[in-house]
């Protein structure tokens, strides 16, 4: 019967609070459920995107004298296998051409043997450019130094045999000749092999008649791999895919005696995905955690609006003979219906975001379900401490009246008198000190070491700032409303009048409620503000990251042989194009070193793409091209080639490049002018950026690569430059956009676009909660208060300016140390998380827009809550009065 | 300042009373509040007059209407029936905090201020400066034999010292019509006793006219005049 009534009652007459507490715990239980469905998405994602990139899953390789077929037999029960092709390696001494009365010759190079259907099964090893796949084909830059083309004899020189001639049928390209022709059974950490620069395939009937016999006469010049596919059923999870792969490989090794080496593709793309996965972790973590844990904070906050009327209604129920036990279970009754309602409306929402931003299966995958129930009986564990808690704690005092007081000459908090902020924020600093000492590595990953690691304690850092400055922030205001209120009084009197001292005094006895406030907006201001500084900066750097992959927002690459750059004029002329450059690409000799070598035009270059100064070490971008410009024979050298060759500005560096006219090396004089670090489509390690106009006169005035700068969608600029190049055979077309869904060795092209989405609207919830929700409910709980005033006399106004006074302290307090404090975060979250941009950002990038709504949406929900207060306290005098 | 017995006597017609200067005249007055779809009436009639320097004891059951009618005479309410005027005091919208004081049966006063901030926010509301104001609540204060509570917060008091605060804030305006609703309902006899000392030797010599619900027969017995509500209903002057 009383737990009916009470029921009842609580329905009727608390809705209001019941819903306001409710709604807390939904909004936690959402923000959780749906970071880790993100969490699980991304990894999922990755892992897919990883195992879709491989050429090859496994380059198998018999030790000589290893019978093929037994690796074969021992392949399928070892791994689940879907496609397997055995490919002959031949080396040979040398390749040679006879065109146009010049005989052409190659140094050493490789021969493959390769059946027809490994193009099917395999078909990102083979680009044709020009010709027919059913052939010898020969590979575009073996092409280019012999002069040859489709039709043309090409002879081979085996190695302890007579040379043989054979035709060639197409040319191709070898996207990833690095993988193709690696050194398999090396140990971790060597230095890569180089693929080869002359390269040609014969199918394998040809290629057994050529070589069986080299074979057998220098076995330890031929030898066979088998190539294989492996079904793509693998976890979800980069991590626990990459050890099934692991695992598979070792059972194969073992299960052949030890006479086979797998050169594990899959599990060496997984293990790099499996590190950014776990930045990806790290990532949503930072960001995602704090707003839970404001989730939380404002849950408890709403309850505590609530709390006095909730210890007056209990000490009630104890006046009236209720036992402990009653009292306990009606608040459980409480704690159910709120806890039960929050966790299945957060969980429905949670999925309605799962599935609207994420595309995820849902919640209830074999990842996210532990995390689903956890995070449910999370919000029901915040229910009961929020209602159910302050229930007992109070059922066991021993006078109703203790602990009421919120107002008045309270004691100093314990953490303040610990200075635990003092502390938390000089942990925040030791923390950073040391991050900052390991060069930024949160996530540790050793190459083919099978467990990558996260230092968590990074998370420190931030966390610690947060709270700490948080702490500070209401050690400070306490202050200010203790002991400085003849200063607030001064603040007020615009506002206040002649009440400003009276209002001043309510204020500074009030601060716990005041201060909970103030701290409550700064940092859920400090949330959005963080999160939304860093996505932005996230967003901006992935963008740059994807225009240094592809040289510019759309890039039109050919080749020495077929230079892009013919068709300059036709590209330049096409609807959205803001500028355009030609981008040489050849390849120089530094010392013995092949290095990409780019031809540049340094005055015009900024036209087409961003010249970043984070791509130059020690002068800025402009003033590092305006060195290159002034210096003809100057050139730009990557630091690692610096450090290598131990170079110094102002040297002379003589490079050998490849003539066009004769193609031959020849040694070209050039003086160092400036330490590169990145390029707009250069590799990461050694290269070289030098002028155009140099180049052309030592080695052709081709120029392979044009980059363009678009003022509309480089979509279709992409799509109006492929019919421009339609009639240039190789000649590729890349936009941004395609660059940026591609990219997969960075974190940056995890696509925070559904996460960002998540936060910065939970954001914004999260702060008007703080700027309007929890106010009202302090002031509808102190209506009495105000209904007193009315019946003194206050007018509108002077009612106003008690209400107002607190509201606009709340949000100015809150929201200008939230803006610094977010800031901050911001900054040190970037910093921290250095290793996940390539490059790093130079400053934060701030997006204003959204910190405009993110204030007009503070602004809005304070203005709202306190003419929602004035309206209630006049209309609720009557009611109040006959309290009074 | 003139006026009979029988003008001021409950149920007395408003036309006899205009020649004189009345602080509150109500004729047929009611008031009905709506709960859902029910109306209730906590004041079915009243027809009265409050002169200068009156003393008057409100009594009758609870649920009487007391509480009603001090409320509507204070401007804090408004009739639903019938007619209330303040002829010497003006608008309603204009009779606190200077003309008209109330105290509270409850404790009122403002948890966050201490007495003396309570007992000159009235003055402040009305605006005075905050040196006139906090000067005239501190003479207040003494008159009253509250100095040393000054600085006190109200969860800092007992019951009786919170009433005379509540008193003193009523009446540091210097209203003409002060009205309490049952202001020793809290207290024991000895202090409620003690209160109603205090408000009458403030009172004393004054114009200010005192209304005062109340349960107390002793309480109503030092009062002139006795006014009796019965189900809503202001009845005959009575001595008690």
């Amino acid at each position: 019967m009383l737990i009916t009534l009470w029921l009842k009652g609580l329905l009727t007459q608390r809705a209001g609070r019941l819903l306001g507490v409710l709604a807390g715990v939904a909004l936690t239980v959402t923000l959780l459920v749906s970071l880790a469905a993100f969490i699980a998405f991304s990894a999922a994602s990755m892992t897919q995107r990883a195992v879709a990139d491989v050429p090859v899953d496994w380059q198998v390789q018999p030790a000589a004298g290893t019978n093929p077929q037994q690796i074969v037999a021992a392949l399928n029960p070892a791994a689940p296998t879907t496609a397997l092709e055995q490919v002959g390696y031949a080396d040979v001494s040398g390749l040679a051409a006879t065109t146009n009365g010049t005989v052409q010759t190659t140094g050493a190079g490789k021969v493959l043997g390769l059946d027809a259907t490994y193009r099917q099964h395999f078909p990102t090893e083979l680009r044709l450019l020009i010709g027919s796949l059913d052939g010898v084909l020969v590979a575009q830059q073996t092409a280019a130094n012999l002069h040859i083309t489709v039709g043309d004899q090409v002879t081979i020189t085996r190695i302890g045999l007579p040379p043989a001639a054979v035709s060639v049928a197409g040319v191709v390209d070898l996207p990833n000749a690095d993988s193709l022709f690696q050194a398999i059974g090396l140990p971790p950490g060597s230095a890569p092999q180089a693929p080869p620069d002359n390269v040609l395939i014969l199918p394998s009937a040809q290629w057994h008649t050529l070589f069986d016999a080299q074979a057998a006469a220098r076995p330890d010049t031929v030898r066979t791999q088998l190539h294989v596919r492996l079904a793509h059923d693998l976890p979800t999870d980069p991590g626990a895919a990459f050890s099934q792969v692991q695992g598979w490989a070792r059972n194969l090794e073992a299960r052949s005696a030890g006479t086979t080496l797998v050169g594990n593709n899959l599990a060496a793309r997984l293990d790099s995905a499996r590190a950014d996965a776990l930045y990806a972790q790290v990532l949503f973590l930072f960001l995602g955690l704090p707003g839970a844990v404001l989730a939380i904070l404002l849950t408890l906050a709403v309850a505590a609006a609530g709390g006095e009327r909730r210890r007056r209604e209990q000490a009630l129920l104890r006046t009236r003979g209720a036992t402990t036990t009653q009292i306990l279970r009606l608040a459980g009754l409480e704690a159910a219906l709120i806890g039960g309602g929050g966790v299945a409306l957060g969980l429905l929402a949670a999925y309605g975001v799962s599935r609207l931003l994420a595309e995820a299966g849902g919640l209830l995958g074999s990842t996210t379900l532990p995390w689903t129930v956890g995070f449910a009986l999370l919000g029901l564990l915040l229910a009961g401490v929020v209602v159910l808690g302050p229930a007992w704690v109070q059922a066991r005092e021993t006078t109703v009246a203790a602990g009421r007081a919120v107002v008045g000459r309270a004691d100093t908090p314990l953490w303040q008198r610990i200075y635990l902020d003092v502390i938390l924020l000089a942990l925040a600093a030791l923390v950073f000190w040391q991050t900052a000492g390991t060069g930024y590595q949160v996530v540790l990953a050793p190459e083919g070491i099978p467990a990558a690691s996260v230092a968590y304690e990074t998370f420190l850092a931030p966390l610690c700032l947060w709270l700490g400055a948080g702490l500070l922030a209401m050690r400070l205001w306490r202050g200010i409303l203790g002991r400085g209120r003849r200063l607030l009084a001064v603040i007020l009197r615009p506002l206040s009048g002649r009440l400003a001292q009276v209002v001043a005094a309510t204020l500074g006895r009030q601060r716990t409620l005041v201060v909970r406030g103030v701290v409550l907006v700064a940092l859920a201001c400090a949330f959005a503000t963080s999160t939304a500084v860093f996505n932005t900066t996230y967003n901006a750097q992935a963008r740059v990251d994807a225009e240094l992959t592809n040289g510019a927002d759309v890039a039109v690459t050919g080749s020495t042989a077929v230079p892009a750059g013919s068709k300059l004029d036709a590209l330049r002329v096409l609807p959205g194009v803001g500028g355009i450059t030609l981008l040489q690409h050849r390849y120089a000799y530094v010392g013995n070193d092949l290095q990409d070598l780019y031809g540049i035009d340094p005055a015009g270059i900024s036209a087409a793409t961003d010249m970043s100064n984070a791509f130059f070490v020690g002068k800025s971008a402009p003033a590092t091209l305006a060195a290159l410009t002034a210096q003809r024979d100057g050139v730009l050298v990557s630091q690692e080639t610096v450090n290598d060759f131990q170079l110094n500005l102002g040297d002379q560096i003589n490079l050998r490049l490849q003539n066009a006219a004769d193609h031959q090396y020849h040694t070209v004089p050039f003086h160092l002018v400036g330490i590169v670090r990145e390029f707009p489509t250069a590799p990461k390690d050694s290269f070289l950026v030098a002028n155009a106009g140099y180049i052309a006169e030592q080695s052709g005035v081709a120029a392979e690569i044009v980059l363009i700068r678009t003022t509309a969608d480089p979509a279709q600029v992409a799509e109006q430059a492929r019919a421009v190049v339609a009639g240039l055979p190789g000649v590729t077309v890349r936009d941004i956009g395609a660059t940026q869904r591609k990219i997969s060795s960075s974190l940056t092209a995890v696509d925070l676009r559904g996460l960002t989405a998540l936060e910065l609207a939970f954001a914004v919830l999260l702060l008007a909660g703080a700027t309007g929700l929890v106010p009202a409910l302090g002031w509808a709980e102190r209506r009495r208060t105000f209904a007193i005033l009315a019946a003194l006399g206050a007018k509108d106004r002077q009612l106003g300016a008690f209400i107002w006074s607190e509201g606009l302290l709340i949000l100015l307090g809150g929201g200008i140390i939230g803006l610094a404090l977010g800031f901050g975060v911001a900054q040190m979250l970037v910093t921290i998380l250095t290793g996940v941009f390539d490059p790093p950002p130079e400053t934060l990038a701030v997006p204003w827009t959204y910190l405009a709504l993110l204030l007009g949406a503070a602004v809005l929900s304070t203005v709202l809550a306190v003419v929602s207060a004035q309206l209630a306290a006049r209309r609720a005098v009557l009611v109040a009065l006959r309290d009074i | 300042m003139l006026h009979t017995t029988d003008q001021r006597r409950p149920g007395a017609p408003a036309a006899q009373t205009r020649d004189v200067e009345v602080y509150a005249q109500a004729e047929s007055m009611g008031r009905t509040y709506q709960q859902g779809s029910t109306l209730v009436p906590a004041l079915a009639t009243a027809t009265c007059a409050v002169y200068p320097g009156d003393r008057i004891a409100l009594v009758g059951p609870s649920g009487s209407g007391k509480s009603t009618l001090l409320h509507l005479l204070a401007g804090l309410d408004t009739p639903t029936s019938g007619t209330l005027i303040w002829p010497a005091l003006g608008e309603r919208a204009t009779l606190r905090p200077l003309k008209v004081g109330f105290v509270f049966q409850a404790p009122s006063l403002l948890a966050p201020l201490t007495a003396l901030e309570n007992v000159a926010l009235p003055l402040l509301l009305a605006g005075s400066t905050e040196r006139e104001a906090e000067q005239q609540a501190q003479a207040m204060l003494e008159q009253i034999q509250l100095a040393e509570i000054a600085d006190k917060l109200p969860e800092e008091l007992s019951g009786g010292q919170a009433q005379r605060v509540a008193v003193a804030r009523a009446l540091v305006t210097r209203p003409a019509l002060l009205l309490a609703d049952e202001p020793t309902g809290q207290l024991d006899h000895a202090t409620a006793q003690r209160l109603i000392d205090v408000v009458l030797a403030a009172l004393n010599d004054t114009p200010t006219a005192l209304v005062i619900a109340t349960h107390d027969p002793l309480i109503a017995a030092r009062l002139d005049h006795v006014w009796r509500m019965e189900h809503g209903v202001l009845g005959e002057d009575r001595v008690c």
